[in-house]
């Protein structure tokens, strides 16, 4: 890996190299160059995981024509797609450099920090919801429990952003989110649930299930589960699996003909 | 568009514990009666429903201050019931 990435830099293949480097005792993204080759042997790929995609296209957005080599997990790759299907990194000017991570029996080993999540916690487990939830077993749960779990949930949010800073597909200068007229500043929590739907709405055809928001929130929120079935929803309703397909989602794009009927109006659900 | 928002958004509800809350009707201006009807069996289900279990949420977490958060409120929405008993733990892969 190391050989491969000072190969890239030295011939020009790539003009910085994304990836981690240990400092301080922790694995941190960093950017190797060719005239500081001697970094290379530093790098590590462990299980530390960054929206190195992000950095990618800040960096590609201010000087644009760099050549960006990243070491890519397939969540990073994913998240290539959706920034290069919502045009704000052109995926000529990314090489990437691809890691073993998610398990496979098709191949050996496989590190990622996704594959050891931390253990829910009883009281969790008792009122609200499990991080490790399958979405059919939660689905299973009547709605009023449902309910309850989730206003559980989110009423720990303290409103970090954290879940948005490192979300590799949010990409917005202008984030609804930080709208004073929309969220109201000083509220803590922010609003339940609207907070978190927003957001959840936001990731509709977006999200690319890399688990990084989960790992990030510091009030473990199952953020993962919400967006999952977020795009659930417009994978059933729309045929449409973000970070994949070649064009924008469903809900961004204006169609001639109108397909989708409004849901007719149901009995009362248990 | 609407009608694309509408369905995700009708999803998302339900899976948040809030569905059957919002509905949505294409009704012309010539069509008095299907308005009366749709207006009249869609109240009667938000009747059924009962009052929308975060009202009064809001006033409930301010008076409690930002530090007493936690505890208080899962005390007043307490769960009656035990979680299933599946704690296995699946990976999916997406």
């Amino acid at each position: 890996m190391k050989e491969e990435v000072k190969l890239w830099l030295e011939t020009g293949k790539v003009d910085i190299f994304l990836g981690y480097r240990m400092m301080a005792g922790h694995p941190l993204p960093h950017v190797f160059a060719k005239d500081r080759l001697q970094e290379v042997d530093e790098l590590i790929s462990a299980d530390a995981r960054y929206s190195l995609e992000k950095l990618a296209a800040r960096i590609a957005a201010e000087q644009p024509g760099i050549k960006i080599g990243i070491l890519a997990r397939d969540c990073n790759k994913r998240a290539l797609n959706v920034l290069s299907v919502w045009n704000q990194l052109d995926p000529g000017q990314v090489e990437t450099l691809d890691l073993n991570c998610c398990p496979s029996v098709l191949k050996d080993g496989a590190e990622c920090s996704y594959l050891k999540p931390p253990k829910t916690g009883f009281h969790k487990k008792q009122v609200g919801i499990d991080n490790q939830y399958d979405l059919d077993d939660f689905e299973n749960i009547d709605q009023q429990e449902r309910f309850t779990r989730w206003i559980n949930e989110f009423q720990r949010c303290i409103k970090c952003y954290g879940c948005r800073n490192i979300c590799p597909v949010c990409f917005c200068k202008e984030c609804s989110l930080e709208h004073p007229d929309l969220i109201k500043a000083g509220d803590l929590p922010p609003e339940v649930p609207i907070f978190h739907l927003v957001r959840a709405a936001h990731m509709a055809g977006r999200c690319i299930d890399c688990g990084l928001c989960e790992e990030a929130c510091p009030a473990d929120i199952p953020l993962r589960l919400l967006y999952r079935k977020v795009n659930q929803i417009v994978s059933d309703i729309f045929g449409y699996q973000p970070g994949s397909s070649p064009e924008q989602s469903p809900l961004s794009v204006l169609e001639n003909t109108v397909t989708l009927a409004p849901e007719p109006l149901q009995a009362v659900e248990g | 568009m609407t009608v694309k928002r509408m369905r995700f958004l009708q999803e998302l509800l339900r899976f948040v514990g809030l569905g059957g809350r919002l509905h949505l009707e294409w009704i012309s201006s010539a069509e008095a009666q299907k308005f009366v009807q749709v207006v009249t069996d869609f109240t009667e289900k938000i009747k059924a429903l009962g009052p929308n279990p975060l009202k009064g949420f809001k006033e409930k977490i301010e008076a409690l201050g930002p530090r007493a958060l936690a505890g208080a409120v899962q005390q007043d929405i307490s769960l009656q019931k035990q979680p299933p008993a599946n704690e296995k733990r699946k990976i999916k892969i997406a």
